[in-house]
């Protein structure tokens, strides 16, 4: 196993608060990273400020072996980083099958011949429930959520940043979710998430990372960290029963 | 690929709801006003509404679309207009002196579209050169006030082009008296100059080249994609910087070649742009800001309006019936004809 994700003391400052502060981390291919805090530990400034949405105050990011700190997020989409929002993020008067289009056309690396063909497959791959010309605005929370993972997926990544994917889903769609991701790391894509539901967490995750204040306090496999006391006071609360 | 049936409303349902909306009274208002003007005056109202419209549609798309993308409120659309007008002058009038000399049926039919061609080269190549020389830099530098930032940059760049083309090529008018030196046609019982036929069919070829290029092409859907949330964009690999300078480029390029195809009405001279300017702005107010299939729409009405009023009421009136017409519906409906919600900057 190599790794397709290091950062190496990454720091991210706003004004005089320090979101991301000095976090390391090293995510190896073919597993299931959960990275999980309280609400604005800086998760999703973690993920920006790899992805490209932010560029790092300090520190290194290597992906893949390149180093791409301060890369454009287009350009790491096109590396193989794809990504979804908290809130999704479609273009809303297109059909959901043209979304996907433009993901499959300008997120490849290489060429693709038929944009059209691997956006149909990949949305028969997230199983979404609904026809390929339903306009993007007319979708439910749910459907969206379908939406963005096709997209993503429609760049053909190696590595998937999926951030509060479960996050206003009922029980029943969370297991439907579950068992996609689970098919898209079987695929040979590596996922870092941040959630917050714990049964997300534990029923996926390989390993886990815990962000507090902005710095990691807890990195190791899911149930050593999920039973480390310093996590549990930080974040599960106490009497967290697994 | 298969077409998966939606689930439709009944046409009738449908067409009964556009008919009641604002856009829909508009339109049917104005087929009728043009109908009876037609019935009344004979038609030459419809050709120069026509005519017009299609040049105005070709302007205020290129307004919009700047508007829509890259949330430009561009007040230095009129002056690549006068690029346009002034490129076409200067490619078609040494050639027509050539071939006054030198008939040739051929090169004569020709030479128009090239200088029409070459003025929608040098208007898009402007327009890269605007978004990469001013616009680009202020993005990278701040978002803050982009709107009023860019409204007054685009008013500087305005008044900047207008004084250099009067301090290079003075401010005397440059005309031609026409692009073909032939006879009109006889249409409906109507005199159609070649230039008029020549100028609508390079607007709707060019509005049908543009609708299939923002529909069907892998880069249309790019330009609308970054239109509608800039953020997704990037995240599906998009390269932000080529698509706002292809913006720029088609909008520019277009309010150029409206210039050019319109030399024989409107000659070239340093405050030219200003009128296709004001037009433009009126048709994109009225249909809603960063409607770019509204904007051709409007372009009719707008051209309407104004062959109605300079025949009816007088020449004089002409932009004022418009400013007045805009006023009265902004009261009634803010966001415009066609009301689409403008995104603010700050959302994207």
């Amino acid at each position: 196993m190599s790794a397709v994700l290091e950062t190496n003391e990454v720091l991210k400052v706003f004004g005089g608060l320090t979101a991301v502060d000095h976090v390391t981390l090293s995510v190896q291919e073919g597993e299931i990273f959960g990275i999980i805090g309280p609400n604005g530990a800086g998760k999703t400034t973690f993920l920006n400020s790899i992805a490209g949405t932010y560029v790092p105050d300090g520190g290194q990011v290597r992906f893949l072996g390149e180093d791409t700190t301060g890369f454009s997020s287009d350009a790491m989409c096109r590396r193989g980083m794809a990504r979804t929002f908290q809130i999704s993020k479609p273009f809303p008067k297109m059909t959901a099958l043209e979304n996907v289009m433009v993901a499959a056309t300008f997120g490849n690396k290489t060429i693709i011949k038929n944009p059209t063909a691997l956006a149909i497959e990949k949305l028969a791959f997230v199983e979404f429930p609904m026809p390929v010309h339903t306009p993007a605005e007319s979708l439910n929370t749910v459907q969206l959520k379908r939406l963005d993972l096709a997209r993503a997926l429609a760049s053909n990544p190696r590595l998937l940043l999926l951030d509060e994917l479960a996050a206003g889903l009922t029980t029943g769609e969370l297991g439907d979710l579950m068992d996609i991701i689970r098919k898209i790391r079987d695929s040979g894509v590596t996922i870092i998430m941040i959630e917050h539901i714990m049964r997300v967490i534990m029923g996926l995750c390989d390993r886990l990372a815990v962000i507090y204040y902005g710095a990691k306090i807890a990195e190791g496999p899911t149930i050593e960290v999920a039973q480390d006391p310093k996590v549990a006071e930080a974040y599960l609360g106490k009497k967290y029963d697994l | 690929m298969k077409e998966e049936k939606l689930l439709k409303e009944p046409f009738l349902v449908v067409f009964k709801r556009w008919m009641m909306s604002a856009g829909g009274i508009t339109i049917t208002l104005a087929v009728v006003a043009a109908i009876i003007a037609t019935i009344d005056s004979g038609p030459f109202i419809i050709v120069n509404t026509v005519v017009t419209g299609g040049m105005w549609a070709l302007l205020s798309l290129g307004l919009s679309l700047v508007f829509g993308v890259m949330n430009i409120p561009n007040f230095a659309h009129g002056e690549f207009f006068l690029i346009g007008s002034m490129t076409a002058y200067f490619v078609f009038n040494p050639m027509r002196l050539y071939l006054n000399d030198n008939p040739s049926a051929f090169l004569s039919a020709i030479a128009p579209f090239l200088g029409i061609f070459l003025a929608f080269l040098v208007g898009a190549l402007m327009g890269i050169i605007m978004e990469k020389l001013i616009f680009s830099p202020l993005r990278k530098r701040s978002r803050d006030q982009w709107v009023m930032n860019s409204f007054l940059l685009t008013v500087g760049i305005s008044v900047v082009i207008i004084n250099n083309i009067q301090l290079i090529w003075g401010a005397n008018f440059k005309g031609i008296p026409s692009y073909w030196n032939v006879d009109p046609l006889e249409f409906l019982g109507v005199r159609l100059s070649v230039d008029r036929l020549a100028a609508l069919l390079l607007s709707v070829i060019t509005l049908a080249i543009f609708w299939y290029f923002m529909r069907r092409t892998q880069t249309g859907r790019a330009v609308r994609a970054v239109a509608q949330d800039e953020t997704g964009a990037l995240l599906v690999g998009i390269n932000l910087n080529k698509i706002l300078s292809l913006t720029m480029a088609l909008s520019a390029g277009l309010a150029a070649m409206a210039g050019a195809s319109l030399l024989f009405m409107f000659p070239a001279y340093p405050t030219a742009g200003l009128k296709p300017l004001y037009v433009a702005w009126y048709v994109v107010i009225l249909v809603g800001l960063g409607n770019v299939s509204a904007a051709v729409i409007g372009g009719f009405i707008v051209a309407l309006l104004q062959t109605l009023t300079s025949y009816y009421i007088g020449t004089g009136w002409e932009d004022v019936i418009p400013t007045a017409v805009i006023i009265i519906m902004l009261i009634f409906k803010p966001s415009g004809l066609f009301g689409s919600v403008v995104k603010g900057v700050h959302e994207q």
